[in-house]
């Protein structure tokens, strides 16, 4: 666990101290405060994130952005041809989506990519902890398409549904 | 070359500029406060990422083609975090299954 | 159509960034009719996207870097103002605000 820690509190470090410098640039006089800030960055993820131990697998999560950037174009362009439409077809309504990850990191990772996803906005849970989604409508397979979404983010961060 | 990407520039900044036209007319024409979260974060989002998009062919690299990609999927990630907080806080008024 | 063959790509960036102004100012009709608080908020989330948007395309047709970090600081605070706006609603409403925690 301790080894788990290190590492992780290493990568990030190293992802914030290159925020810095692309923030503020190589200049050597404001190094030193970079390095304080990545410090301060770090410490402060590690108490509000801790590292999980999975291990983020990447041809899965490369599948993933893909999905992620076709459907995103695909959400803008179902939502532009609704506006736009003289008729307005909109057949607005929820849909619960029974969620398989237990409520964490991981399920909310899932919400803020599935309300990026055509035509979904996760809306909170219901009494029984199923996710409640808003949909511009209801008819589309809108529980089929959250359900390959939610597979391919379990491969992605390496986790089984069941260990959280 | 620079005449290719300026083409590429001019098409991806219009197409970014066409969602950002739909989303404020879906803002304006949308029933209720759910489906106009949705024209808002949907159709924003993919304007501001083709108007990114049109716009790195322009940048200087490498730090402000990176800036711009920064910025952009960091308005990516707060769009997705808050549409779904006010998806949230706009459902307490309506009734659910 | 000789202004088209005239137009540089700076001219067109910057109509383009008027034109992404302009339609954020129609969204502020919305926020403006409302009816609900979350209505009112999403001028944060149009800011947040079209404002952004309108300040790179200036910044970048204009040549003046420092815009892209006045974009940046106000993609920042647009989410914390979403947020804090959220968790102050359902305080208000005497709601669990684990729920909205855990989400």
């Amino acid at each position: 666990m301790r080894n788990i820690s290190a590492r992780a509190a290493m990568t990030r470090w190293t992802g914030f101290f290159g925020f810095w410098l692309l923030l503020i640039g190589l200049d050597p006089v404001d190094l030193a405060a970079g390095l304080f800030a990545a410090a301060a960055a770090t410490w402060t993820s590690l108490h509000l994130l801790p590292p999980s131990g999975g291990r983020l697998r990447y041809a899965a999560l490369a599948q993933l952005a893909l999905r992620f950037g076709q459907e995103s174009i695909m959400g803008g362009m179902d939502v532009a041809r609704r506006a736009l439409s003289v008729r307005l077809p909109l057949r607005p309504g929820f849909v619960v989506y029974p969620v398989r990850l237990h409520p964490g990191p991981t399920c909310n990772a899932f919400t803020t990519l599935t309300s990026m996803m055509p035509g979904t906005l996760p809306a909170g849970v219901d009494d029984h902890g199923a996710l409640l989604y808003h949909c511009l409508d209801v008819e589309q397979p809108v529980a089929a398409q959250l359900a390959i979404d939610e597979g391919l983010l379990i491969r992605a961060l390496g986790e089984t549904h069941d260990d959280t | 070359m620079s005449l290719v990407l300026n083409i590429f520039t001019i098409i991806a900044v219009l197409a970014g500029t066409f969602f950002f036209l739909a989303g404020t007319v879906g803002l304006l024409r949308f029933p209720d406060t759910l489906t106009r979260l949705h024209a808002l974060t949907k159709a924003d989002n993919l304007g501001l990422g083709l108007v990114v998009m049109g716009l790195l062919p322009q940048a200087e690299w490498p730090f402000d083609v990176i800036k711009l990609i920064a910025i952009w999927l960091f308005t990516l990630l707060a769009g997705a975090t808050v549409g779904q907080l006010m998806a949230q806080a706009a459902r307490r008024g309506q009734p659910t299954p | 159509m000789r202004w088209v063959k005239r137009m540089t790509i700076p001219d067109f960036l910057l109509a383009a960034a008027v034109f992404v102004l302009v339609m954020v100012a129609l969204g502020l009709v919305r926020i403006l009719r409302g009816p609900t608080d979350a209505d009112r908020m999403m001028a944060t989330q149009l800011f947040g996207t079209g404002g952004i948007a309108a300040l790179l395309l200036l910044g970048v047709a204009m040549e003046v870097k420092a815009v892209l970090d006045v974009a940046l600081t106000l993609a920042l605070l647009a989410a914390f103002a979403s947020v804090a706006f959220v968790q102050g609603a359902s305080r208000s409403d005497g709601d669990d605000p684990k729920e909205t925690n855990s989400q």
